[in-house]
């Protein structure tokens, strides 16, 4: 299947500088869907409002005319018939907007999905995980809830308001108006009320995540209320935030107590007033008795839902802020994936240029600076350097997470950004020191990113030559455990092993790897070794280095520091030099002379 | 590992005897809140049914017999019915919710002290946030029905009944038809509401991947563009999604076609009350007022039984939630005093393991027949691989878990004859990933004893080497720490770890030092703190640094939960085993990292 068809609409397209224009613009495929919602929710309100109209007939024309028979039946049966139209065009409505809502929202949470992982990586660099997620989650389920309850909600408490009252005042004028006297004091003590309740909420909200947060630091920290013996004060602060929050929940709830016997009291009296006028006019023969109970019937309708008004505007208000901060991220530009001119057939050979390249990830900060160095197919290339010295910044060149400000980097020839990023990355595997597994079985992860059918055997072969098939027979479930909160926790080297066997199978013709291999113990680091050294044969390898045999083996040495080269060239070459390699490499010789020393000295 | 994925929920539990009493119990303490919120709700749901009848009586007393005086009489009536009304509905809704919050603080205090009480291997077992959904969701979940659930379907009883009390008075074979129709309504309403809750969960448990899915795309995002997984992931991601369809607009139609079905039902019941009464008026048998009556109980005779099947769907949820809550509460601490203990004014003296044995599950021991002695004011070094028994030596030392055979003598003295408290309140600790504690500098460091002056916290820091940062802070002591002190470096919050138990003066000092690097003048601040806390106490260090290990007076060298090798590092240098090799592979290591001519200590982390 195509990734366009798991959205239809571009939605980059739908922003708006109104926010409301925006969310419908978003809705685009679903408008139809959503005015017929909304017509089948007119179509409702008439039919119930038709059902008290009927009463009104059925006093009048029959009991109080005394015309049983004929004039009864087609009222009972109208009767019925109002009653199951309204009953089927509500169920339509609700059907109809609840597609277009999920509709709307699976389309929305596909787009951002796909959208978020084509965003270029520096974009991601700079943006906070945690946000990015809440935006993606939370602030599209309010999205969701403004097109399923907020909007259709209004829109049925407006409804309802125009059409009863149009009804009214077919019955009676004079009673109609009389009748909507206290609306706008309903609605306005509504708004009031909600907004307040809206802010009280959220302190209750925030109280709510003191709390959490402290509990998840006592049990994180358990070792150490133990070993302190801290249990007691423990108790104390906890029950601080807990009874804050009783009292903060305690207030929303004072709010609650509030309003709604007020508006009781207000629709009460609205409707009272209403009933008693109604009541007189019946009395001296200004309306019939029909009317009068018709009246009181789509009264009540008229009223009671306008005390809910508030809630659904304050609501609505929230679901547009979370709709423009999810337009601001579908406001970014995509990374192009396959843009550019020069696609060769096949493989590339793996030659590397560097011309002059400079590279800043902010304004007059440098990062890289005239960087120029030349790699053959093949070639291993080891860059050394302490950390920010421009290492990590050279290897994301390559696969084009960024592109260099100024100067050329050529790949057998061709400028690069002339190759299609996805093509680019194709060529490219990259096993970093620690990375980054995904939650689901090991199979899954070693084949992740491998875009073709891999047998078992396969998988196998590349765990062993990883030097992981054994670590991961040893768990319960082998190949098929699940890595991560719900299965294995993987140490860093394992994880790197992992990477290894799936940059093994994904088979790159250019490689990146961090050769690290931080507190495992002696022989796992010879198996990890092993399993690099398979890995390099016969592709460009740039080495970030953290140890000397892995740069005595290359065919260049980038010596860096602070973005720039400061040495260059064979280990041999840079061994004649004096400089910062040497010092390193002596240090090594001088290890071995200490530890001698020091073996002897306790042996005295 | 695979206990977590046990612990998938149960979602629907039953209403036991057992756990109706113990429900109960939970607000018998607040008896009378209960008592008020339940009169309250019984008015206004009497006085809903009785105001209808008012309506009644306005057409057929005022309007239809002439009287005015009916009228404005009645309206009265009517008036301080509302006004009563909203007197009660001020009542319940505080009552209820002030009592909903008061159940849920009551039972976070219940659990959070009761946990305070559990031991290591509960905490070792139960995830964080499989503990933390128990104080939250369920708690929710539980409170809302016993405060909320019981509240609705006291409302939509006595609605119903009063109701129907009205309609018999009113007429009474016209009342009857209506009695038929309820149990077929109620059936109706509760099955559907069944139904959409299955489908609701179901969306919510979707929801909770599509985070995982944003989590992991977003998180793993470097790996995916060089992978070029982009494809494959929407369409992973689209499953998901469709899933989420599936199941909300499923719950969503379903709840639009529940109401209509229930108010359609109803209106054919009324049809038939209209024809049926309509005929009755013309022999006197009925009145236009009484028809108007049984229109209003009709019509809205769907919201009570609309909210009984909402708490019916919801209280199976709910116990589910109690059940695991008892559960919680109810868990016997692994750890705790014997029924008789010596009182202990110091644990200061010898240490002897002698034939201990420890396994977390049968068949699979961690520590295996441990005999040494340690001599007071010792220190030990306890070195190995990871997953050696390292830690779980400690942790019996300290008794967070105690020997499965063997016994442990702390001054002679069987330490399990002792009290928890008497043991645990004169051990110190830093652990390897030092646990700070939200809020500042200084509460963190008095946590190590919670009486001490503002002197008395300087002085422990500035003997643990960390007054030095700390004053370069603009806020100094009283700078916040972050959550769980991520505002501060590995090192900072080392050294603020050490102060702490330096402030506890610990009779017993345990250490597990830390793995990952900490700059060079960092490190020495660390050692001297280290140094200090050593001085004239026995301690144990799960040590990773030479100097450390080089110092100890006992070294003990454990794989596979055995003493592997014992002695000083002379000793052990001499034998040529594994702590040989140990060493050496930590000497080169240390050395490189000590030599390594780009990482100079000249960017210090602390100063």
């Amino acid at each position: 299947m195509s990734a366009k068809s798991y959205y239809d609409l571009d939605l980059s397209k739908t922003i708006s500088k109104n926010r409301l224009i925006g969310l419908w613009r978003m809705m685009k495929g679903y408008h139809w869907l959503y005015l017929g919602a909304t017509a089948a929710l007119a179509i409702a309100t008439i039919s119930r409002t038709g059902i008290y109209l009927t009463l009104q007939r059925f006093i009048d024309n029959v009991i109080l005319e005394g015309n049983y028979g004929r004039d009864l039946t087609i009222v009972i049966l109208s009767f019925i018939g109002f009653a199951l139209l309204q009953g089927v065009f509500s169920f339509i409505s609700g059907w109809m907007s609840a597609k277009t809502a999920e509709g709307a929202t699976r389309r929305l949470r596909n787009y951002l999905f796909d959208h978020l992982q084509r965003l270029p990586y520096a974009y991601h660099a700079e943006s906070q995980t945690g946000d990015l997620i809440s935006r993606a989650t939370s602030d599209v389920d309010a999205v969701n809830r403004f097109y399923s309850e907020q909007a259709i909600g209004i829109g049925r408490i407006l409804l309802m308001f125009i059409v009863n009252f149009i009804a009214l005042l077919q019955l009676n004028t004079r009673l109609a108006w009389i009748s909507v006297i206290g609306i706008p004091a309903i609605v306005a003590v509504s708004i009031f009320f909600f907004s307040r309740v809206s802010k009280a909420y959220e302190e209750y909200q925030e109280q709510e995540a003191t709390l959490s947060n402290r509990l998840q630091e006592n049990l994180t920290g358990v070792r150490v209320v133990k070993a302190f013996a801290r249990q007691g004060y423990e108790s104390y602060k906890f029950d601080q935030e807990n009874w804050q929050k009783f009292r903060l929940g305690k207030k929303l709830l004072s709010i609650h107590s509030l309003f709604w016997p007020v508006s009781d009291i207000i629709c009460g009296a609205q409707m009272l007033a209403s009933f008693f006028i109604g009541a007189v006019m019946a009395l001296n023969g200004d309306i019939t008795v029909g009317t009068y109970m018709a009246f009181t019937a789509l009264v009540i309708w008229i009223i009671w839902p306008m005390r809910n008004l508030g809630r659904l505007i304050v609501q609505t208000s929230t679901g547009m802020v979370s709709s423009s901060r999810v337009m601001e991220i579908l406001k970014q530009e995509r990374e192009p994936l396959t843009i550019g001119d020069y696609q060769p057939d096949g493989d590339v050979e793996g030659e590397i240029i560097f011309n002059d390249v400079c590279f800043e990830y902010e304004k007059d900060n440098p990062v890289l600076n005239d960087i120029s160095f030349t790699c053959n197919p093949g070639d291993v290339i080891a860059l050394l350097g302490s950390t920010g010295s421009g290492k990590t910044s050279l290897v994301n060149l390559l696969p084009r997470f960024y592109d260099p400000d100024d100067g050329v980097i050529t790949l057998d020839g061709v400028d690069m950004t002339r190759y299609q990023r996805q093509y680019l990355r194709s060529q490219i595997g990259i096993v970093e020191q620690e990375p980054f597994l995904f939650s689901r079985s090991i199979k899954d992860n070693i084949t992740y990113g491998v875009h073709r059918e891999v047998s078992d055997e396969e998988i196998i072969q590349a765990a062993k030559f990883a030097a992981i098939h054994d670590v991961i027979l040893e768990f319960p479930k082998g190949y098929d455990t699940l890595v991560g909160e719900r299965g294995v926790t993987l140490s860093g080297g394992q994880k790197q092993r992992v990477a290894i066997a799936r940059a093994l199978l994904k088979n790159p013709r250019i490689l990146i790897l961090d050769d690290s291999t931080s507190s495992v113990d002696p022989e796992t680091e010879v198996q990890i070794r092993g399993a690099l050294d398979h890995l390099m044969t016969s592709r460009t390898t740039f080495i970030i280095a953290h140890r000397i045999q892995s740069v005595m083996d290359a065919n260049l040495v980038l010596v860096f520091d602070k973005g720039e080269i400061v040495q260059k060239g064979t280990h041999e070459e840079l061994m004649k030099q004096s400089g910062m390699y040497r010092e390193i490499f002596d240090i090594q010789t001088r290890i071995e002379v200490e530890l001698e020393k020091e073996i002897a000295s306790v042996n005295i | 590992m695979s206990t977590y994925e046990t612990l998938d929920e149960k979602e629907y539990g039953k209403l036991t005897n057992k756990v109706f009493t113990r429900l109960l119990s939970l607000l018998k303490p607040h008896w009378k809140w209960v008592a008020g919120f339940l009169v309250c709700i019984a008015v206004v749901s009497i006085a809903d049914a009785y105001t209808t009848f008012l309506s009644k009586r306005i057409i057929d007393e005022g309007i239809i017999a002439g009287s005015r005086e009916i009228i404005i009489r009645t309206v009265l009536i009517y008036a301080s019915i509302i006004l009563i009304q909203a007197a009660s509905a001020f009542g319940f809704i505080y009552l209820a919710g002030v009592l909903a919050e008061r159940v849920r603080y009551d039972l976070r205090k219940r659990m959070f002290n009761h946990l305070q009480e559990l031991s290591l291997s509960y905490f070792s077992q139960m995830p964080v946030g499989w503990i933390m959904a128990r104080l939250g969701s369920d708690t929710e979940k539980l409170s809302d029905l016993l405060t909320w659930g019981i509240l609705d379907i006291t409302w939509a009883i006595i609605n119903i009944v009063t109701a129907a009390i009205f309609m018999f008075i009113i007429n009474a074979r016209l009342a009857v038809i209506v009695i038929i129709m309820l149990p077929i309504l109620i059936v109706i309403a509760f099955r559907f509401r069944l139904r959409i809750l299955k489908h609701y969960r179901r969306s919510r448990k979707m929801n909770s991947k599509i985070t995982g899915a944003f989590n992991e795309g977003i998180t793993g995002v470097r790996v995916i563009k060089a992978l070029s997984r982009e494809d494959s992931n929407l369409e992973e991601f689209g499953e998901l999604t469709d899933g989420m369809y599936d199941a909300s607009f499923k719950a969503a139609w379903l709840s639009a076609l529940f109401l209509p079905t229930v108010q359609v039902i109803s209106s054919i019941g009324l049809g038939i009350v209209l024809w049926r009464g309509g005929l009755q008026v013309q022999y006197g048998l009925m009145t236009i007022g009484g028809i108007q009556a049984f229109v209003s109980y009709i019509t809205f005779i769907m919201w009570p039984i609309q909210d009984m099947a909402r708490v019916y769907a919801q209280m199976q949820n709910a116990i589910a939630s109690a059940e695991r809550i008892f559960n919680l509460i109810d868990t016997e601490p692994a750890v705790k005093n014997r029924a008789r203990t010596v009182d202990t004014d110091t644990i200061e003296g010898d240490i002897r393991f002698e034939n201990v044995h420890f396994s977390y599950e049968e068949d699979d021991p961690v520590i295996k027949d441990m005999n040494f002695q340690i001599k007071h004011g010792e220190m030990v070094a306890l070195v190995g691989p990871t997953g050696g028994g390292k830690t779980t030596i400690v942790n019996l030392l300290c008794r967070f878990y105690e020997p499965t055979q063997g016994k442990i003598y702390l001054n002679g003295i069987d330490y399990q004859d002792m009290k928890l408290q008497d043991i645990q309140s004169r051990i110190g600790m830093v652990l390897q990933t030092p646990h700070l504690f939200s809020g500042s500098i200084k509460e963190n460091i008095r946590y190590g004893k919670l009486n001490a002056t503002d002197e008395d916290v300087i002085e422990a820091a500035k003997l643990a080497g960390a007054n030095d940062f700390i004053i370069k802070f603009e806020k100094g002591y009283e700078q916040d720490v972050g959550e769980g002190g991520n505002l501060l470096s590995v090192g900072q919050k080392q050294l603020i770890s050490i102060a702490r138990a330096i402030l506890a003066k610990p009779e017993l000092f345990i250490m597990d030092e830390a793995t990952s690097s900490v700059d060079t003048l960092t490190e020495a601040l660390i050692q001297h703190g280290m140094e200090r806390l050593m001085e004239h106490r026995t301690s144990f260090v799960i040590a990773h640094r030479l100097s450390t290990i080089k110092r100890a007076d006992k070294i003990l060298v454990i794989e596979d939960g055995q003493i592997l090798e014992m002695g000083t590092h002379r000793e052990l240098i001499h034998k040529k085993g594994k702590y040989y090799s140990l060493y050496t592979q930590q000497f080169r290591q240390e050395l490189e990292a000590q030599y390594d001519v780009f990482n100079k200590p000249a960017a210090s982390e602390v100063a």
